[in-house]
């Protein structure tokens, strides 16, 4: 217990966050959930000079849906996502997906932007928001961008974003119609998931042969896995067990999973090809219509 | 740097001096001298520190409290009124929902937090909702019981 001294500073706009950490980039951490963060800080393993709090920055805390692209600020917490209504409308995979993150405690206080930018490979949004081929605002002193999320990861704890740049939004365009989704994770209770899956189909409605698809791995690589490969496999083709069964094999294979107390790297692996086939099979049923997405309550 | 923090805390305001290191739960236990919330694993993974932060739970372990500033804070301090304990402390001690106690309180306000989101929240939101609050007594049967005897709900199968 304790967490070791800091400059705690409290930036009132987007800009003079960035701007005060364009002038400390390595003495300066943000601070947005803090559920990760605050961890690594009691363990020392962060020690930063200064804590830049950008959850009193107004105006960052948001869903919304303009124009067919929901957009939502960085500051948006697992719980909104959760209980949200449009999220449950437009992107129901997201509320089926949130209830098992963490605990409610962590859903109540860790943001979008926050478990984004901390990169943890262990954690179950990226994987998902990749097969919805996501985009991530980031904002610095005097620009902004916006790029696919997939391009944000680059290693355990990493990503391509400057330290004086934070992520504002996130955009996922509306479902598409004949569109399915399906986010499954291995975990041990309300453990962090040992294995995470996401895998996207949209059919043909007239033949039901796939014409897109995204198949996304969580926590068997350093960053958030896309298996081409896999994909390519299900594009083309209607539902069939093989092709469920073969994108499994080509997952399993793509992935370098690292042994821990969740399992050994055989055993990720190999749950990494059960996970993806099964997703697969459910991405299909909902794309067909047949099941609706989307959680309970 | 010692910085001013208000925020209310069981119904009454509070002008807190703190420095930003210090957290949430710190603050309530030497501040306040709330002494009811524990620490425990300080990694948000146990629940024993959960204290509702605008009716939300969170692990008063990891919210700094700088960061609670402006918030409303209810701790198990804030529960029982006029001498009377709160029907979810009834509850508790009604279906012997503890052995230790250690994770009571975070427990208890989970509960509330629970209810007044789900007056009638069934088996699995109960179940789902209270995953993260760990009772290492093993009081989780009883822990459901006295929920259910709040929501309304029916025994479970195997217990009835």
């Amino acid at each position: 217990m304790g967490l070791r001294p800091f400059e705690y500073v409290e930036p009132s706009s987007v800009r003079e966050a960035a701007q005060f950490m364009a002038e400390h980039p390595e003495a300066a951490r943000i601070y947005a959930g803090g559920t990760s963060l605050l961890l690594l800080m009691k363990q020392g393993i962060v020690r930063p000079d200064y804590l830049v709090n950008i959850k009193k920055i107004p105006g960052l805390r948001y869903i919304e849906n303009g124009g067919g692209t929901i957009r939502i600020g960085g500051l948006t917490t697992h719980h909104d996502l959760e209980v949200s209504p449009l999220i449950r409308r437009f992107l129901p995979a997201i509320t089926e997906l949130e209830p098992q993150v963490a605990n409610i405690r962590v859903r109540s206080t860790g943001t979008i932007g926050g478990n984004l930018g901390f990169a943890e490979p262990l954690t179950d949004l990226p994987p998902l928001l990749i097969a919805l081929d996501a985009r991530v605002k980031v904002a610095g002193p005097d620009s902004e961008r916006v790029f696919p999320l997939e391009e944000l990861f680059s290693g355990y704890y990493e990503t391509t974003i400057e330290p004086h740049e934070l992520i504002t939004e996130v955009q996922v365009d509306e479902r598409k119609p004949h569109s399915g989704f399906k986010y499954l994770r291995f975990s041990v209770g309300s453990d962090k998931p040992a294995v995470g899956c996401a895998i996207g189909v949209r059919l043909d409605p007239a033949t039901g042969a796939c014409v897109e698809a995204r198949c996304v791995l969580g926590c068997v690589a350093p960053t958030p896995l896309r298996v081409r490969e896999a994909e390519d496999v299900l594009r083309g083709n209607p539902y069939r067990a093989e092709i469920a069964a073969e994108a499994g094999r080509i997952a399993s294979e793509a992935c370098s999973p690292l042994a821990d107390l969740r399992g050994s790297a055989e055993y990720k692996r190999a749950m990494a090809g059960v996970l993806v086939g099964r997703a697969v099979q459910e991405a299909f049923r909902r794309a067909e219509g047949q099941e609706p997405e989307g959680g309970r309550r | 740097m010692i910085r001013t923090i208000r925020m209310t805390v069981n119904g009454a305001p509070h002008e807190i001096e703190a420095e930003p290191w210090e957290t949430l739960l710190e603050i309530l236990r030497r501040r306040l001298e709330l002494t009811g919330t524990k620490l425990g694993c300080d990694q948000q993974v146990c629940g024993a520190c959960t204290v509702l932060m605008n009716g939300l739970p969170v692990s008063s372990c990891s919210v700094l409290g700088v960061d609670a500033a402006e918030s409303e804070i209810l701790t198990i301090e804030g529960l029982a009124a006029g001498g009377e304990l709160h029907p979810i402390q009834k509850a508790f001690i009604e279906h012997g929902a503890f052995q230790c106690a250690y994770c009571t309180a975070g427990l208890i306000l989970a509960v509330k937090a629970l209810l007044d989101q789900m007056p009638a929240a069934d088996e699995e939101q109960t179940r789902h909702f209270l995953a993260g609050n760990l009772c290492r007594c093993g009081c989780h049967l009883e822990i459901l019981r006295a929920v259910r005897s709040l929501s309304g709900q029916p025994p479970q199968p195997e217990e009835a």
